[in-house]
C-alpha cells in the first residue's frame, strides 16, 4: 500500500503549485506587468501539473486496487483451505451457500475499502493540515476561518459516520428484505401457480414494496439532514474566505495578513485552496459505507475463525494406494466434542473380506465411527491402525485410495454422470464407467437419462431420486475398485424394490472380496453380514 | 449498452416525474456550485483591481458578497432537496424493478419454476437486480444533469468570457467525456461478463466442493478440485483488474479534459485580457467556473465504472422481463361453458409418454369418476409423477387425450383448470408467514372455521395446539414444521379450495400408519364428490383406493 499512499498524497499536493501558477497569472493580469510569455508559462505549468496529478491519482488508485486484490486473494485462499479441510460432520459448520457468498462477493466488498476509503482517510489526516500550514504565513485570518468551519474534524467525522452509516444501512436493509421476499415467492412459485394465487401475491408484494420504501425514506430524510451539515459548513467556510479576501483586497481592512497588504496573487491562491481544504472530508464521507461493509465482512471472518472445528487427516490428494492386506484395528477409541455426548467405541479387529454390520441405537456413533475409519475426523484418544500403519496425516491419503464411502445423503456433482461415477480419475475411462454401471445394476437409471452417461447431473442438470443417487454412488465404488466399502444406512428410507436392489449390489461387491463395514438398522441387510459390532454399549 | 437502454426506458417511463425532479435539483446544485466559485473568483479579482486603482470605496461590495453568501447557503439547502429527490426516485425504481421481475417470473411455465425452485440461479437473478440499483442515481441523473449544466454555463460564459474560450471549454469537456464513455461502453462489457461468470463459477464450484467434500476426500480429488475453485477466483481477479484499468483510464480522460478546459481559459481569456478585450476579473470567473466543472466529472467517472456491470446484468434481466408470456397458447377460448353431460371428471384416452427413446407408458386409457379414488402403482421412476403432471396439464400430452369433464385438459385456460384440479406435487413449499396466511393463499375468502376444520382433517390440530394456533409464524421457506407436517399443511391448503379433481403424489410421505389412514379418510370426508387420482407408494394408500391402475 505504501506506493499507493505516496502517490495519492503527491496527487493532492500537486494542487498547491498548480494553484499558485494560476494565482500568479491572474495577479499579473490585474496588477499589470503580465506578458503573453508569462501567461503561456503559467498555463503550461498548470496543464502539466494537472495531467501529472490525474495520472498520480489514478495510479495510486490502481496500486491500492492491486494491493487490495492481493490481500483478498490470500484471505480467499485461506478461507477456502480451512473450510474444505474441516471435519465434514461438524455440526457448527456454516451452510455451503453462505460460505460461497462470503468467499465470493463478500470478500470482494473489501476492495472498495482499499482503493477508496483508506486513501481518503489518509488524505484527510494530511492534506487539510498542510494547507493550513501553507496558508498561515500568508493570512492567519484565513487559517482561523478554516479552522473554525472545518476544525472539529472529529465532530465532522462522527457526523459523517453517523449519517452515512444510517443511510446506507437503511438502504441495504431495504434491498435485502425486498430481495429475500422476491426469493421467497419465487421459491413458492409453482405452488402459487397451482393455487391460482400469482396475481394476488404480485399485488401484495407491490404493497409491501411501497410500504418499505416509505419507511426507508423517512429515515433517509434525517440521515441526509445531518450529512447536509457538512456541506453547509464547507460552503460557509469557502464563502467567508472569499468575502474576507475580497474586503482585504479592496483595502477596507488590513487585518490578518501579518500587517502586510494582501496581493491579488495571494488572494486568488487562498480562494483556490479553500475548497481543497474541504475536499478530503467530502471524499471520506463518500467512502464511509465502504468501511462499514468491510467491518461487517471482517466480523464474519472472525466469527468463522472461532467456530472452526477439527480438520480431516491428510489433504485429499492423489497418491499411491497403501500396500498390504486389509486390516483395521481400533484400540480405546474415544471421541469427545464440546456440547455433544462423549462417544466410547469398542475395540475391534477387521480382516480382509469380512462383512461387518455396525449396529446400535441412533446417536451411538455409527456414522462417526465410519468417518473415523475414513480419516474424516480425528479421535480424541485411542488409535486406528490400518494395514499395519497408524492412521495419521501422512498415511490417510494412501489409505483412502483403497476405500469407497456411501453416505446417507450422497452428493452428485455438477458434472456428467460419467464424471460422477468415475470420480476417482480426473478423466474417467468410459468403458470402465459403463462396466461399473452394469456391475452396480444401475443400467435402468442410465436409460432414463436423456443423454446417457453424458447427462449433466446436479443443480442445473437432470435430477435423480435419492435411491438412484445412492445406487450411483455404489457404482462409484465398483469403478474405483475399492477393496473396502464403508456405507452408512444404504437401505434407509427406500421402497422395498430399491432396497433389495441395493442389497444385491452389495452382495456382488462382496463376491469380489470387498471388505465391508456397513452401519445399518435393516435386518435384511444385517442378515447378509458375517458379524456385527454393537455400538453404544461400551462404558 | 443495447440491453440497458430498453430496460431504463421500461423502468423510467412510469417515473419520469421523479427522474426529472432529481435532474432539475441536481442541475440547481451544480449550477450554484459553479456560480459560487465563478462569482468568488470574479469578486476577488475585481476587488483587487478596484483596490489597486484606489477605487475601493466606490466599489459595490454588497451585492457580490451577498450573492456569495446566498449561493453558499442556497446550495447547501438545494443539496438536501436533491439528495431526497434522487433517492426517492431510486427507491421507487428499486421497488418497481423487483415487482416487475416477480410478475414476469411468476408467469413462466410451471415445470420451469419447479426446476428453478431453491436453486442458486434464483440468487443470481437477485444479484443482477442489485447491480442495476445504481442505474438512475449514478448514471442517468448525473448524465442528464451534466448535459443541462454544461449548456447553461456555456450560454452564460459565452457572454461574459467570450465565444472562443467557451467553445474551447465545451469542446474539451465533451471530447473527454465522450472518449471515456466510448472506452467504457466498448471495452467494459466483456470483462464484466467474464467477471460475472467467474464469480458464478467460484460460487458454484465451492458449493459443489463443500457438499461433496467427503466423496472428494475419499477419491483423492480434493486438492485438484480446490485448484479449480481457486482458478475461478484467479479469473475473477484478472477480469476485475482489467475493469479497474478501464475505469482508471476513463477517469483519467475525464479529469484531463477538465484540466485542458481550464488551461484553455488561461491561455485564451488571458490573452484577451492582455489585449484589453475583457477585464481580468472575467478571466477569473471563467477559470473558477471551469474548475467547478470537476464536480460534474467525478460522479460521471464513477457512474461510467458501473456501466459494464449494469449492461451485462441488463442483458440477462431484459429478456426475463420482456418474455412475460403465459405458459401455453390460450387459443382464445374462454372457460368451456358446459361440461359434457355425464362425462367422467378425468378421462385418459390412449395416452402414451416417452422420455427420449424410453417408453414410460403406452396406450393408457382409464377414467376417474367423481367420488371415485384411483391408485397408480409402479416402481419408482416408472412415470407416476409424469402421469399426474400430464393430467394437470403441466406437460403437453403428445399422444392421446386427457379430458377434464369431457373437454381436453389443455383447452382450459390455466386459472379455470387449476380451479378444477387440486394437485399435490411431490415437492410442495410453504412461505414465511402465519399458518393462516399459508392456508389462505389459495383461498382468500376462507373463514377461521373453515381453516380450523381443514387443520383437523389433516391431523394438524394437535401440532398447533401447543403453539399459537392459526397465527403460529413460520420462518423463511415455511421452516418451523417438520417435513410431514409441512406436507399436511400443503394438503390442507389444497382441500380448502374444494377442487373437483384431486391429484395426489406421495400424499402420506413421512406419516406413520395410523396418521396416514386418518389423513386419507379425512380427504374423502371433506371432498365426497371429488375424483381422486393418487400415486400410491404404501399399503395404506392402496387400501384407500377403489380401483388400481398399474403402470408398465
Amino acid at each position: 500500500m505504501r506506493p499507493a499512499y505516496g502517490m495519492s498524497l503527491t496527487a493532492s499536493l500537486l494542487v498547491l503549485p498548480q494553484a499558485y501558477a494560476v494565482a500568479l497569472l491572474l495577479g499579473s493580469l490585474v496588477e499589470g506587468g503580465g506578458t503573453l510569455r508569462l501567461v503561456l508559462t503559467c498555463a503550461a505549468i498548470f496543464l502539466l501539473l494537472g495531467i501529472a496529478r490525474q495520472a498520480a491519482e489514478q495510479m495510486s488508485g490502481r496500486l491500492a486496487f492491486r494491493a487490495g486484490q492481493a490481500v483478498i486473494h490470500d484471505l480467499r485462499t485461506g478461507l477456502i483451505d480451512r473450510q474444505i479441510r474441516q471435519n465434514p460432520l461438524d455440526r457448527n459448520r456454516s451452510a455451503s451457500a453462505q460460505l460461497a457468498t462470503l468467499a465470493g462477493p463478500g470478500l470482494d466488498q473489501l476492495l472498495a475499502w482499499f482503493f477508496r476509503y483508506r486513501l481518503a482517510a489518509l488524505r484527510v489526516s494530511v492534506i487539510p493540515l498542510i494547507i493550513l500550514v501553507v496558508l498561515l504565513p500568508i493570512s492567519w485570518t484565513t487559517t482561523i476561518i478554516l479552522l473554525v468551519s472545518g476544525p472539529l474534524i472529529p465532530l465532522f467525522m462522527a457526523l459523517i459516520g453517523f449519517a452515512a452509516r444510517d443511510a446506507s444501512e437503511k438502504q441495504l436493509a431495504e434491498t435485502l428484505s425486498l430481495n429475500s421476499e422476491v426469493l421467497e415467492w419465487l421459491n413458492t412459485a409453482p405452488d402459487l401457480r397451482l393455487l391460482t394465487a400469482t396475481d394476488r401475491v404480485a399485488a401484495t408484494f407491490a404493497g409491501t414494496a411501497t410500504r418499505l420504501r416509505a419507511k426507508t425514506f423517512s429515515v433517509l430524510k434525517i440521515a441526509f439532514l445531518s450529512s447536509s451539515v457538512l456541506e453547509l459548513f464547507a460552503a460557509i467556510g469557502v464563502a467567508m474566505v472569499a468575502v474576507y479576501v475580497g474586503f482585504s483586497l479592496l483595502g477596507t481592512f488590513h487585518i490578518g495578513a501579518w500587517g502586510k497588504v494582501l496581493s491579488v496573487t495571494e488572494g486568488v491562491f487562498i480562494l483556490l485552496m479553500a475548497p481543497e481544504f474541504f475536499q478530503p472530508l467530502r471524499d471520506l464521507a463518500g467512502a464511509w459505507h465502504d468501511k462499514a461493509n468491510a467491518a461487517t465482512i471482517a466480523d464474519t471472518l472472525d466469527r468463522m475463525e472461532w467456530a472452526s472445528a477439527s480438520a480431516i487427516l491428510g489433504d485429499g490428494r492423489k497418491c499411491a494406494a497403501m500396500p498390504g492386506p486389509v486390516t483395521i484395528a481400533a484400540t480405546d477409541l474415544v471421541l469427545a466434542r464440546a456440547g455433544q455426548q462423549r462417544l466410547n467405541f469398542p475395540d475391534f479387529f477387521i480382516t480382509a473380506g469380512e462383512r461387518i454390520a455396525l449396529v446400535g441405537p441412533s446417536g451411538s456413533g455409527k456414522t462417526t465411527l465410519l468417518s473415523l475409519i475414513a480419516g474424516l475426523q480425528v479421535p480424541s484418544s485411542g488409535c486406528i491402525t490400518v494395514c499395519g500403519h497408524d492412521l495419521s496425516d501422512e498415511t490417510a491419503d494412501a489409505w483412502r485410495r483403497r476405500l469407497a464411502y456411501v453416505g446417507q445423503t450422497p452428493h452428485l456433482f455438477q458434472a456428467s454422470l460419467r464424471a460422477n461415477i468415475g470420480l476417482a480419475d480426473p478423466v474417467p475411462d468410459a468403458t470402465r464407467v459403463a462396466q461399473a454401471i452394469i456391475d452396480a445394476r444401475t443400467s435402468e437409471v442410465l436409460a432414463a437419462l436423456p443423454r446417457a452417461d453424458q447427462t449433466r447431473l446436479g443443480e442445473r442438470g437432470a435430477g435423480v431420486s435419492g435411491g438412484e443417487a445412492r445406487r450411483l454412488t455404489l457404482a462409484r465404488a465398483f469403478y474405483a475398485r475399492a477393496d473396502i466399502l464403508l456405507a452408512d444406512e444404504p437401505t434407509a428410507n427406500l421402497d422395498d424394490a430399491t432396497a433389495i436392489a441395493i442389497i444385491d449390489t452389495l452382495n456382488e461387491l462382496s463376491r469380489r472380496g470387498t471388505t465391508m463395514i456397513i452401519a445399518t438398522h435393516d435386518p435384511r441387510l444385517i442378515a447378509h453380514m458375517h458379524r456385527s459390532i454393537m455400538l453404544g454399549s461400551a462404558p | 449498452m443495447r440491453p440497458l437502454l430498453p430496460l431504463a426506458l421500461h423502468l423510467w417511463r412510469r417515473r419520469i416525474g421523479s427522474l426529472a425532479l432529481g435532474i432539475l435539483l441536481s442541475v440547481l446544485v451544480l449550477g450554484a456550485g459553479i456560480a459560487l466559485l465563478g462569482l468568488s473568483g470574479w469578486f476577488i479579482t475585481a476587488a483587487g483591481a478596484a483596490g489597486l486603482a484606489g477605487a475601493g470605496l466606490i466599489f459595490d461590495v454588497f451585492r457580490p458578497s451577498a450573492g456569495v453568501r446566498f449561493l453558499a447557503l442556497g446550495r447547501a439547502a438545494t443539496r438536501y432537496g436533491e439528495r431526497l429527490a434522487t433517492h426517492d426516485a431510486t427507491l421507487k425504481v428499486l421497488a418497481d424493478l423487483r415487482v416487475d421481475l416477480l410478475h414476469a417470473m411468476l408467469r413462466r411455465p410451471v415445470r420451469q419454476l419447479m426446476a428453478l425452485r431453491g436453486s442458486e440461479q434464483l440468487q443470481q437473478v437477485t444479484a443482477d437486480v442489485d447491480a442495476l440499483d445504481g442505474l438512475a442515481l449514478r448514471l442517468l441523473m448525473p448524465f442528464g444533469a451534466a448535459i443541462a449544466v454544461l449548456s447553461l454555463s456555456g450560454v452564460m460564459m459565452w457572454f461574459m468570457v467570450g465565444s472562443a474560450t467557451t467553445t474551447w471549454i465545451l469542446t474539451s469537456f465533451l471530447v473527454g467525456t465522450l472518449l471515456s464513455f466510448l472506452v467504457t461502453a466498448r471495452r467494459a462489457r466483456r470483462p464484466s461478463r467474464l467477471a460475472h461468470r467467474a464469480m458464478w463459477a467460484l460460487r458454484m464450484r465451492l458449493i459443489d466442493l463443500l457438499r461433496g467434500q467427503i466423496d472428494l476426500v475419499l477419491s483423492g480429488r480434493l486438492e485438484e478440485t480446490r485448484g479449480k475453485v481457486l482458478a475461478a477466483g484467479a479469473r475473477l481477479q484478472a477480469a476485475q483488474a482489467l475493469l479497474d484499468k478501464i475505469d482508471r483510464w476513463a477517469a483519467f480522460l475525464i479529469g484531463t479534459a477538465t484540466t485542458l478546459a481550464a488551461t484553455g481559459v488561461l491561455v485564451l481569456a488571458g490573452r484577451a485580457a492582455l489585449e484589453g478585450e475583457i477585464a481580468p476579473q472575467f478571466v477569473a470567473l471563467g477559470l473558477f467556473a471551469t474548475l467547478a466543472l470537476t464536480e460534474l466529472a467525478i460522479p460521471l467517472a464513477r457512474g461510467l465504472s458501473e456501466l459494464g456491470k449494469m449492461t451485462d446484468a441488463a442483458g440477462r434481466l431484459q429478456p426475463m422481463l420482456a418474455a412475460d408470456q403465459p405458459e401455453e397458447p390460450q387459443q382464445g377460448h374462454a372457460r368451456p361453458q358446459v361440461a359434457e353431460a355425464g362425462a367422467p371428471a378425468l378421462r385418459f384416452r390412449s395416452v402414451t409418454q416417452q422420455i427420449g427413446d424410453r417408453l414410460l407408458f403406452g396406450n393408457l386409457s382409464f377414467d376417474v369418476a367423481s367420488g371415485e379414488t384411483v391408485a397408480l402403482i409402479a416402481a419408482s421412476g416408472a412415470g407416476k409423477s409424469t402421469l399426474l403432471d400430464l393430467a394437470a396439464g403441466l406437460i403437453p400430452c403428445r399422444s392421446g387425450d386427457i379430458l377434464l369433464h369431457g373437454i381436453a385438459s389443455d383447452k382450459w385456460p390455466e386459472t379455470e383448470r387449476f380451479s378444477q384440479i387440486g394437485y399435490l406435487t411431490q415437492r410442495t413449499s410453504l412461505f414465511a408467514g402465519s399458518i393462516a396466511d399459508n392456508l389462505r393463499i389459495g383461498c382468500p375468502d376462507a373463514t377461521t372455521d373453515d381453516l380450523l376444520r381443514v387443520i383437523e382433517t389433516v391431523g394438524l390440530g394437535n401440532v398447533l395446539c401447543g403453539r399459537a394456533g392459526l397465527s403460529t409464524r413460520l420462518a423463511e421457506a415455511g421452516r418451523g414444521l417438520s417435513g410431514g407436517e409441512s406436507r399436511r399443511l400443503a394438503l390442507a391448503r389444497l382441500l380448502l379450495r374444494k377442487p373437483g379433481v384431486l391429484l395426489l403424489d406421495e400424499v402420506t410421505e413421512g406419516l406413520d400408519e395410523p396418521m396416514a389412514q386418518h389423513v386419507l379418510a379425512g380427504i374423502r370426508t371433506t371432498l365426497p364428490q371429488a375424483a381422486i387420482l393418487l400415486a400410491a407408494h404404501r399399503p395404506a394408500e392402496i387400501e384407500f383406493a377403489d380401483r388400481i391402475v398399474q403402470l408398465v
